[in-house]
């Protein structure tokens, strides 16, 4: 690790901590939500950026996780030790389903996920008797452990902070070991990985399953964060946002879904606040992303630096 | 035993509606490997604009031009501006179509507001007709029917039978060696997705007449049209009928019999693909 990423890590985690007091309530509450959908976007960019795969039904895990949470907290009156791991495990067993996708490839991944995803978007929506329909799941409780209560929205701020921290070190290790470079291999050439003696469909199945346990923590999160779930958290746009949050901050970075969400979710609060149309102009967004910065706000960084320096060089 | 026949009926008309949109949809991608998530946004615009004619003019042949060209007009409009420029990556073709598709969505949603409405019939197809067997069934369902079997029957002569229709198949397996005889393969195409914008703006005002148009509507409609496709296999005309068919009779067998849980039919057909022909019943290796 090179000095001024040090610099930069310390700054941030500095910046992270001292945020709710210059955030106050509102800045602290969004804060929290760009923490969580920015774990979202790092589990759709690990088979996105990695492994080459363009997944579109992460919403699917991230709210069959918060559904489970949400219903065994407030119709079973589970505690949060038992009714937050039983959502990571739903989501997570949906992931070992819907990681039978991984057979295909190219548009028919996309289009199979997309499908998988808006299935259950359905399902939350249509069996009203089980998921609450359209309304959902309400009046979620503060998450409680060991008979400590997060009760505030600033405890639940740090709270999320240290998972988000501990997703970060985690998913660092993971891209860095024999595993993640497997899996960039695979994107670069699966041919030749495949003739090198790997098993890429038994290498992307893994790949799937952890991202899919992933987007399940980030579900959660929300459930909590949220205190009700309904079908909008299923919905298309989730999974469709989730993968644009990974281009616009940097796609295989670390850093660059979180960025990505920042600007996604600090955008659509701005823009809805004095204009309408909000949704056609995150289509815009989409749009104008793709076709002038597909390497999000990292790879224009990264760009300004290296001409930079070619021009020190220079002179 | 007589709902029985009722929901196959019922299915078959679904499927008739499907197949118009998945049709072009599996053009499109075959010859230009392009995909389209707008093509479920041309179906809400063509619905919304043969409402608003059917509604000034009570012509309903009139609504179903409108709708198509208006669905054209706009498919054109996309293709030049955006589509032409992404190229062959199919991230940014998806990420850049869901844009129009969200453009598409919001701005209707401002014009039509969020109730959905139903596109108004003219008087001879709201009726019922009387079957052999004494089944009696809506009289729209059958001339959606009648019109999905026209059009799949239609499309199919061009598609095998005529010299476009071998140049269209010669450019779903291979768009240079099809370039390198000479044909404009790029001509080709906005002939296609003319063909295949109109159909979905069409198939926009037949499904507002019996599903009602509603903010929305594009997705549920587009999700069923790609399982269509998935479930026939990309790029082949023929799966597409198939596959409207499977999918068409499976979602009106599911509403019948578990109305909360009729999505789930959809992952069946799926699921048996994915363990057993990746590629759809009648697709191609080289298509992905």
């Amino acid at each position: 690790m090179t000095q001024r990423r040090k610099i930069l890590i310390v700054v941030l985690l500095a910046a992270a901590l001292v945020w709710p007091f210059v955030g106050g309530q509102y800045g602290t509450s969004l804060m929290t939500q760009i923490f969580i959908f920015g774990m979202l976007a790092l589990s759709a960019d690990l088979l996105l950026g990695h492994a080459g795969l363009f997944s579109l039904c992460h919403a699917a895990f991230f709210s069959v996780a918060a559904y489970t949470t949400a219903i065994l907290q407030v119709r079973y009156q589970v505690p949060t030790e038992l009714a937050a791991p039983a959502g990571i495990l739903m989501g997570t067993s949906l992931g070992l389903l819907f990681g039978l996708s991984v057979r295909t490839r190219g548009v028919y991944f996309i289009l199979v996920t997309l499908a998988m995803g808006y299935v259950i978007w359905g399902i939350g929506y249509r069996w009203a008797s089980f998921t609450g329909g359209d309304s959902g799941v309400t009046n979620v409780p503060a998450p409680s452990v060991g008979g400590f209560t997060l009760s505030t929205m600033l405890e639940y701020y740090y709270f999320v902070l240290a998972v988000m921290l501990l997703v970060m070190y985690v998913y660092h290790r993971l891209i860095r070991s024999p595993f993640g470079l497997t899996l960039r291999g695979i994107k670069s050439g699966e041919a030749r990985m495949r003739s090198l003696g790997f098993s890429p469909p038994r290498h992307l199945y893994t790949a799937f399953i952890v991202s899919s346990f992933m987007a399940s923590l980030a579900g959660v999160l929300y459930a909590y964060f949220n205190k009700f779930v309904n079908p909008v958290s299923a919905s298309l746009h989730v999974s469709f946002e989730a993968v644009l949050m990974a281009l616009v901050g940097g796609t295989a970075t670390i850093l660059g879904p979180f960025i990505g969400a920042g600007i996604i979710l600090g955008l659509r609060n701005w823009v809805s606040s004095f204009f309408e149309l909000h949704l056609a102009v995150m289509g815009l967004v989409f749009i104008i992303v793709v076709t002038w910065a597909p390497d999000g706000v990292i790879g224009l960084l990264k760009r300004f630096i290296d001409r930079r320096k070619a021009g020190a060089n220079h002179g | 035993m007589n709902s029985f026949i009722l929901q196959t009926f019922n299915g078959i008309s679904y499927a008739a509606l499907l197949f118009l949109l998945a049709s072009g949809f599996t053009l499109t991608f075959g010859l230009m490997r392009i995909v389209n998530m707008a093509h479920g946004a041309y179906y809400l615009f063509g619905g919304y604009v043969g409402l608003t004619i059917a509604k000034l003019t009570g012509n309903f042949g009139l609504a179903l031009l409108a709708g198509g060209l208006a669905a054209m007009l706009l498919g054109y409009v996309s293709d030049r501006t955006v589509l032409r420029r992404v190229g062959d990556d199919h991230l940014a073709q998806v990420l850049i179509t869901v844009g129009i598709a969200y453009i598409v969505g919001d701005v209707s949603l401002k014009i039509w507001g969020g109730d959905a409405q139903k596109l108004p019939l003219p008087l001879f197809l709201r009726g019922v007709i009387e079957l052999p067997g004494g089944i009696v069934y809506p009289t729209f369902r059958i001339f959606l029917t009648a019109i999905g079997i026209g059009v799949g029957v239609l499309l199919w002569l061009i598609y095998r039978r005529t010299q476009i229709g071998a140049a269209i198949r010669a450019g779903v397996d291979d768009r240079e060696m099809v370039s390198a005889t000479g044909i404009h393969v790029d001509r080709l195409f906005v002939i296609i997705s003319a063909l295949a914008s109109f159909l979905a703006g069409v198939s926009g005002v037949l499904g507002g007449a019996f599903l009602t148009v509603f903010p929305g509507a594009e997705w549920e409609i587009l999700v069923f049209a790609l399982v269509v496709v998935i479930v026939g296999g990309l790029g082949s005309l023929e799966g597409a009928m198939i596959g409207a068919l499977i999918v068409g009779l499976l979602d009106a067998y599911g509403r019948w019999l578990a109305p909360e849980l009729s999505y789930f039919v959809l992952f069946g057909p799926m699921a048996v693909l994915l363990l057993f022909r990746p590629r759809g019943l009648f697709g191609s290796a080289n298509m992905t």
